[in-house]
């Protein structure tokens, strides 16, 4: 019988091969070193969710209004205005899927929890959902707590850096070498009340430099993802109702040359949910500012489709009109 | 798990000193190492995907041994039949079945409910197609003699599902691969780094060029209609670079990590944009795949009468129309392959009174404009594959032809991207004979530089990566 200890352990293998695995060692040793850095510097970097999730931590049991939905909810709702004492976990290309994960990951957390607003906005019903692996999958568990990969949690799954390492490379580059991140200035809330530098304000808010400007849009209509939108949505009312909350759903201004390329079937169908909800849910209050060009003017935007916090203290004014007529 | 992924990264090493743990006089020990990983490796998609493989895998390892033992050759047929008929059928039932439902109502104008056969609810199972093909050719070669069937169950089972190429190829044959199995592979150290380099090439191409090529791609292609000319042409052409670093590099990655095992799988790309025509072309991309065509389609149609024009004809057309489908279950493939069989057939029209004047046999001479001509042709037809629909497909190439302008071309365009594209294919084209740009760089450069490279592409590869795409030829 062959001697165990020589079969079964790594002097079974070969020279070349314990050559090969020391070479190997050595080469991945001083990455492992450098990626721990990055990971550590990355964690220490003022974004957003973590200073979101500092005041989650301190300030859960007084919170009465939780504001989710993408950039434009961002953008839009200042917590410093609000009438109550708000949280903002909207964050850019977020989704009414992981609004809806966020939701249920914190409710608990959140005793005095009275409303919640979020958005439908546009092209809302039309975009599909993110993939299981989305990136920011990531900073919802690692600073909010809550898993929106909807499977079983790993050790890779809170590396930062790993999340997105495009993105933080480029943010640690900006924050420690370059300091060209002056012009942010969160709040306590995580929400930017520096936040007026965009593509308005780099073509000085001439109106006819704008009309000519290029901007993303979207256009095209997908009725499949329509339909599983819009299931998914009721399916998150329908939650919010038995967890008796407020609900304000919103829309946020558009800035007039959006207003112009949007596709009027994307607007009726949307527009059509908006009413059928109106209908249906007596705890649901429609802030529709879509098209409000009379009270968002061309210096409330940082581009088409985003207010900047001039805008926002509009915008915020209006739903604490909003709470208003609740507690009316 | 993608190849891409921190669980490929662990998974990877784990497996391979196991393997090595193992001893290299251990066949069948390294064999159920490899078996059981692979299963892993396929099972973490969905672990019900086993129970269709596994399935599959028994089917066809019992035909080759029926087709061998049988003595009359109605009973082998019967037993081809039968393997080819189970393939075929778990292929057209996950894979295509809706889609020939859809045409069917579409076609006799039924609405839902007016026919009997409803669509079904199925996912499709990844790779299904690229071991779906391997293991029929398979029983084909046993049936035509060109190979002896195994009659041991787990080499079967290892060929069929070997993890670097499971799910994506290299499509192999039996001849190749599976004989492999039986035999005792070697550890050689060069062959092992060959093996990391041409896995870091390949993670370059996928994660730096592909993944960001998508970006701009999967943006214009989502809303063709609000994009200007330049733009639709400059994504079209991105396209074909997004397809081939993504393919290509899963390529490099499945044959680099099959090194480290020692297992040697075949080429599937070589350096395509510079094919010279069309046929060039796909003797040069998913080289496996147009083999495979080739060897059980093409060849058997045109065999019988070699020198029927109209035959070999319908033959290229059928064979780029069934190439074209493999892709998936929408018209635009379909279409896709049609065009390349006419612009193949196209080629081999003699110009002048002597057969071999075709541009077929005469390519045009020049090493630059014939490469160019030839990509023109193939980012046309690429519009096709990339677009959601063939309405989609039409509106942007009358939207190329319109000459709109593109006032958001510059936002589209970055700076590093077309360095490291350019790069990129520089490196390729000098390096040519080699299998990747790093291959024998030992060479050529000392440890510290070659180190030093190394260390660069990885900084490139964290640096720059778009974001994570799941490899495109995973949905095949």
């Amino acid at each position: 019988m062959p001697d165990l200890r020589k079969t079964l352990s790594i002097s079974s293998f070969n020279r070349p091969q314990r050559q090969l695995l020391k070479a190997c060692v050595i080469f991945f040793v001083p990455l492992v070193i450098i990626y721990a850095v990055l990971e550590t510097v990355a964690v220490r970097l003022p974004i957003t969710y973590k200073i979101i999730s500092e005041y989650l931590q301190a300030e859960a049991p007084n919170i009465k209004l939780m504001a989710l939905g993408s950039s434009q909810v961002k953008s839009a709702f200042n917590p410093a205005l609000s009438s109550v004492p708000a949280i903002t976990l909207a964050s850019s290309s977020q989704h009414h899927k992981e609004d809806f994960l966020i939701l249920q990951g914190t409710i608990d957390r959140l005793p005095s929890l009275e409303y919640v607003l979020f958005e439908i906005s546009y092209m809302h019903l039309e975009l599909p959902y993110h993939s299981k692996d989305y990136w920011k999958n990531t900073m919802y568990l690692k600073y909010y707590g809550v898993n929106a990969f909807e499977r079983h949690t790993y050790f890779k799954d809170k590396l930062v850096y790993l999340a997105h390492p495009k993105y933080y490379s480029s943010r640690i580059r900006n924050h420690y070498f370059f300091r060209n991140e002056d012009s942010i200035a969160y709040n306590k809330f995580g929400f930017d009340t520096g936040n007026f530098q965009g593509s308005f304000s780099k073509l000085n808010y001439d109106t006819t430099l704008i009309e000519n400007h290029y901007f993303k849009y979207y256009t095209r209509e997908n009725l499949d993802i329509f339909k599983n939108n819009t299931q998914y949505l009721f399916k998150m009312l329908d939650y919010m109702a038995k967890k008796k909350l407020k609900v304000m759903i919103c829309t946020v201004p558009l800035y007039k040359t959006y207003l112009k390329k949007r596709n009027p079937n994307i607007v009726h169908r949307r527009d059509s949910v908006l009413q059928l909800i109106q209908s249906k849910y007596s705890n649901v209050i429609i802030i529709d500012k879509e098209t409000d060009t009379t009270n968002f003017k061309v210096r409330d935007f940082i581009n088409e489709n985003h207010l900047n916090p001039d805008g926002a203290h509009t915008f915020t004014t209006m739903v604490n009109g909003a709470i208003g007529i609740f507690e009316q | 798990m993608l190849f891409n992924s921190f669980s490929f990264g662990l998974f990877l090493p784990i497996t391979l000193l196991l393997y090595w743990w193992a001893g290299f006089n251990r066949i069948k020990t390294q064999n159920a190492i490899l078996f059981v990983a692979s299963y892993i490796f396929y099972g973490l998609w969905d672990w019900r995907f086993l129970l269709l493989i596994g399935a599959s895998s028994l089917v066809d390892y019992l035909a080759a041994l029926a087709i061998d033992k049988s003595q009359e050759r109605k009973w082998k047929k019967l037993f081809l039949f039968s393997s080819l008929a189970w393939n075929l059928g778990i292929l057209v039932t996950f894979k295509y079945y809706n889609f020939f439902i859809d045409q069917f109502a579409l076609l006799f104008n039924l609405s839902d409910g007016e026919y009997a056969f409803s669509t079904l609810n199925l996912i499709l199972p990844v790779g299904l197609s690229f071991y779906t093909f391997q293991t029929m050719s398979y029983t084909i070669d046993v049936y035509k003699k060109r190979v002896r069937p195994t009659t041991n169950l787990l080499n079967f089972l290892g060929f069929v599902s070997f993890f670097p190429q499971l799910v994506a190829g290299p499509i192999e044959k039996a001849s190749h691969l599976l004989t492999q199995f039986s035999k005792k592979r070697q550890f050689e150290m060069e062959t092992a780094k060959e093996g990391l380099r041409q896995i870091l090439w390949g993670l370059f191409k996928k994660m730096v060029i592909a993944d960001n090529a998508a970006l701009v791609v999967n943006l214009v292609y989502a809303n063709p209609e609000n994009y200007g000319s330049l733009t639709l042409v400059y994504a079209s052409a991105l396209f074909f670079l997004q397809i081939y670093g993504d393919f290509s590099g899963y390529s490099d990655i499945a044959i680099g990590t099959a090194k480290l095992f020692g297992f040697k799988l075949s080429k599937n790309f070589n350096l395509p944009y510079l094919a010279r025509s069309v046929t060039d072309f796909w003797q040069r991309w998913h080289i496996t795949l147009t083999r495979w065509f080739n060897d059980y389609v093409y060849f058997p149609l045109i065999q019988k009468n070699l020198r029927s024009g109209a035959r070999r004809n319908s033959a290229i057309l059928l064979t780029m129309g069934l190439i074209g489908l493999w892709h998936g279950p929408d018209w635009t493939f379909v279409v896709f392959g049609l065009f390349q069989g006419f612009l193949i057939i196209l080629e081999r029209i003699p110009l002048g009174k002597d057969r071999k004047s075709s541009f077929y046999y005469r390519p045009i001479k020049s090493r630059i404009t014939a490469p160019i001509f030839n990509f023109i042709l193939i980012t046309v037809s690429s519009i096709l594959f990339r677009s959601q629909n063939i309405e989609d497909a039409w509106l942007i190439l009358k939207r190329i032809v319109s000459f709109i302008p593109s006032i958001e071309f510059t936002a589209m365009t970055s700076k590093y991207f077309l360095i490291f594209s350019v790069s990129m294919l520089v490196a390729e084209i000098m390096t040519r004979t080699k299998d990747t740009p790093l291959s024998q760089l030992n060479k050529t450069v000392k440890r510290p530089v070659r180190w030093l490279i190394y260390y660069l592409l990885i900084f490139i590869i964290f640096q720059y990566a778009g974001f994570k795409e799941d490899f495109i030829y995973f949905q095949f």
